[in-house]
């Protein structure tokens, strides 16, 4: 785009020719229209609680698996224990409401916070390790958590789990009927997903994504590459965190058996049969792996067979994911307007 | 997120696709793991219930019974999945399963919320019936059996124990129910703890339990765990006698242990052997569908939850509803099933007649003490 385009009469006060900001918002209101809009209008015409559970469920994984893009898919660190932290997020929020009475107002900010602290703790200790020695001490990290939430019986009531008394809420005000809970799950998804979306497609995401291309290189370019991965692995299990608090409020009943190691694998399958790399991708791929399993059902035993056998010839056939990358970049810069803009003198402000 | 809307459509026109039900067809869920860790025990269950259903269809009675088998893979994302299902159904009456207590919880609060009667054959969990009068089970807890099994212990001199059980609800339930009965009784416990499900090596575990010198160890186990304590004990030439829970009580644990297994104690409600014609047609209809091998104490109560709501069922007819199916399961009184008699007391916990069992010769015996 050059200086005379910019100068052209259609131009807006801001600086952004007209076209740029249009195609900016029509992509973003059409998702926004089909989660708030059409989705629900669906739901409701269908009136079945299976409907509304299952896409509640699967608008927790988009959180879950966008969250875990952020670490893995931009920073570019295996990351085996992220549903421990989804964990601690669910104990934070059922033990706040069953041991001090607390609601969902105070617990679903609590969980985020616990969680993204108990994160930067045993961070701290691993944000020097690279590659695979990473990947090994977050595998590390999920099972002793898990371990923590199994074995202090005392106070997270180990295998008994915990009975969450309360539902959805905001101040007091009740958010349990089926579609304020949808409400309210797709209004704390979307925003962090917003959130995450800002993270990843900015200054900041390229400063990530520069660190999962060359850690030394960057280093020596002078980014802060360990406060760096610290930052996007503490982030990324605040949001972790937040899901928990949706998950133990939504099913009113948790125990350490829903943060195993393996729904660590089922999200790290979510990131990468998506897209690693790519928040689109992350999102469809959560849907895909939710959604899937439960469409099959009426196949029974073979279930399991065709949900490993769509993963494998996803990964075979498309080894950069549903939406890899490089179209996922593209496709937020062309349509959610995080491209690169100038003002009207032709001055360079930046992404989006 | 156009994709979500057209899988959910895909949903959607499928579950309307299913074939209408003539009007005399009552619908019955059963959510288990049928895939996955459990899928041994919801196999199990499937073929009890079929073995059930089957013989309850076959009966000429004037209606006929279906039942909805959904795997669970002992998941609770999808045990609370299959609840919203199964509600939705306006056709089901009532809900059998799940497995774990884990998952027969969460999905607890879903038939809670829409009034659905769900009798589970194996959650243990203390808190499991108490979440709402809709909670069922066909399980002795380990209130009744732990004191049982601390008496029997206690009559043999056995008064200085170890205990050890799996770290799970269940577990959990297991030492707190017999630790405390034998406290009361004036023993003591030497040694307790817990141990991950599917443990491998329990030398330490075994090492421990030796050094606090007990008269005898009391297990919360599983066949699997069982075999494998079993075999490790012999191997390292420990003779204090084991004492179990009707858990353990499988033909397997014998299989695997092979004669480590010699001299085990537990109790249990159902003896294949029992000359009973109740029991011993279920004994040759089991053996027929699975290569001649013999029915564990899981699916006995598996078939005896099946034919315990299939009786309210009937109870309830003519039109039955959810609540009369409820209304129907928690008159259960002296239930004549392969267990023993079974009654709901109003806790909607089964009071269960227990038998005491010793494995002699490779088999299980019934003993008097």
């Amino acid at each position: 785009m050059n200086v005379s385009d910019l100068t052209a009469p259609g131009q807006t006060p801001s600086g952004l020719t007209a076209p740029d900001r249009r195609r900016g918002w029509i992509l973003p209101a059409l998702v926004a229209l089909a989660v708030f809009v059409a989705l629900p209008a669906a739901l409701a015409a269908f009136d079945r609680g299976y409907f509304y559970q299952i896409a509640n469920l699967a608008l927790i994984f988009v959180l879950l698996s966008a969250s875990m893009h952020l670490v893995t898919g931009v920073a570019g660190l295996l990351h085996l224990g992220h549903a421990a932290f989804y964990g601690v997020g669910a104990y934070t929020a059922a033990l706040m409401t069953s041991k001090l009475g607390l609601g969902f107002t105070v617990t679903l900010p609590a969980s985020g916070l616990v969680a993204a602290a108990v994160a930067f703790l045993v961070a701290l200790p691993t944000m020097r390790l690279v590659s695979i020695y990473f990947a090994v001490a977050t595998l590390a990290i999920g099972q002793m958590l898990y371990l923590v939430m199994l074995n202090w019986v005392e106070f997270t009531k180990g295998p008994n789990g915990v009975i969450v008394t309360k539902g959805f809420e905001l101040f007091g005000f009740g958010l349990s009927g089926r579609i304020a809970a949808y409400y309210t799950v797709a209004v704390v998804v979307t925003l962090c997903v917003v959130a995450i979306g800002r993270l990843s497609h900015s200054y900041y995401g390229n400063a990530l994504r520069s660190i999962r291309e060359d850690d030394q290189c960057a280093d020596a370019m002078g980014v802060r590459t360990v406060r760096l991965k610290m930052e996007a692995f503490t982030l990324s299990a605040f949001f972790a965190g937040v899901a928990g608090a949706l998950w133990a409020h939504m099913t009113g009943y948790i125990s350490p058996g829903d943060f195993k190691f393996s729904e660590s694998i089922l999200i790290l399958a979510m990131v990468v049969v998506g897209g690693l790399g790519s928040l689109p991708g992350a999102v469809i791929g959560a849907l895909l792996l939710i959604l899937l399993p439960e469409g099959l059902r009426g196949l029974g035993d073979f279930r399991n067979v065709m949900v490993g056998l769509v993963m494998f010839l996803s990964i075979l056939l498309l080894p950069k994911g549903l939406l890899g990358e490089v179209s996922a970049l593209g496709l937020v810069r062309r349509q959610f307007g995080a491209a690169w803009r100038r003002t009207a003198g032709g001055e360079g402000i930046g992404w989006r | 997120m156009t994709f979500r809307r057209l899988a959910l459509a895909t949903v959607a026109a499928a579950a309307f696709a299913a074939p209408a039900l003539a009007a005399d067809t009552v619908k019955l869920g059963y959510q288990l793991p049928l895939t996955g860790d459990t899928a041994q025990y919801g196999q199990d269950f499937r073929k009890a219930a079929e073995i059930a259903l089957d013989e309850f269809n076959a009966a000429g009675k004037p209606f006929k019974v279906e039942i909805v088998f959904e795997d669970s893979r002992s998941d609770a994302k999808e045990g609370t999945n299959i609840a919203r299902k199964f509600v939705d159904d306006k056709a089901i009456v009532g809900v059998l399963g799940d497995f774990t207590s884990g998952v027969s919880m969460a999905s607890a609060q879903v038939y809670k919320e829409a009034g659905l009667a769900q009798l589970s054959q194996t959650a243990s969990h203390p808190d499991y019936t108490k979440i709402s009068k809709y909670q069922f089970r066909n399980i002795a807890t380990q209130a009744q059996e732990g004191p049982y099994n601390a008496q029997w212990m206690a009559s043999k001199g056995y008064k200085n124990v170890a205990v050890i059980a799996e770290q799970t609800d269940w577990g959990q339930s297991v030492v707190s129910g017999y630790s405390e009965a034998v406290k009361a009784g004036g023993g003591t416990v030497a040694f307790s703890e817990f141990f991950n499900r599917g443990l491998k090596d329990y030398r330490s575990l075994i090492s421990k339990i030796e050094r606090a010198k007990p008269d005898a160890i009391y297990t919360g186990f599983f066949y699997e765990d069982g075999a494998q304590f079993l075999k490790q004990l012999q191997q390292l030439g420990v003779k204090t006698p084991v004492y179990s829970t009707s858990a353990a009580y499988s033909p397997k644990l014998i299989e695997l242990a092979g004669d480590a297994a010699e001299g085990v104690r537990l109790t249990s409600n159902f003896l294949p052997t029992d000359p009973a014609p109740n029991v011993q047609h279920f004994v040759t209809e089991w053996k027929k569908r699975s290569a001649d091998a013999v029915p564990g104490q899981f699916p006995a109560q598996a078939y005896d939850a099946v034919r315990i709501m299939l009786a309210a069922v009937e109870k309830a007819q003519p039109n039955p509803t959810r609540e009369k199916v409820r209304d129907a399961l928690a008159q259960t009184t002296d239930f004549p099933g392969v267990t023993g008699k079974t009654t709901f007391n109003a806790e909607r916990e089964p009071v269960k007649e227990l038998v005491k069992v010793e494995v002699k010769g490779g088999a299980f015996v019934p003993v008097a003490e």
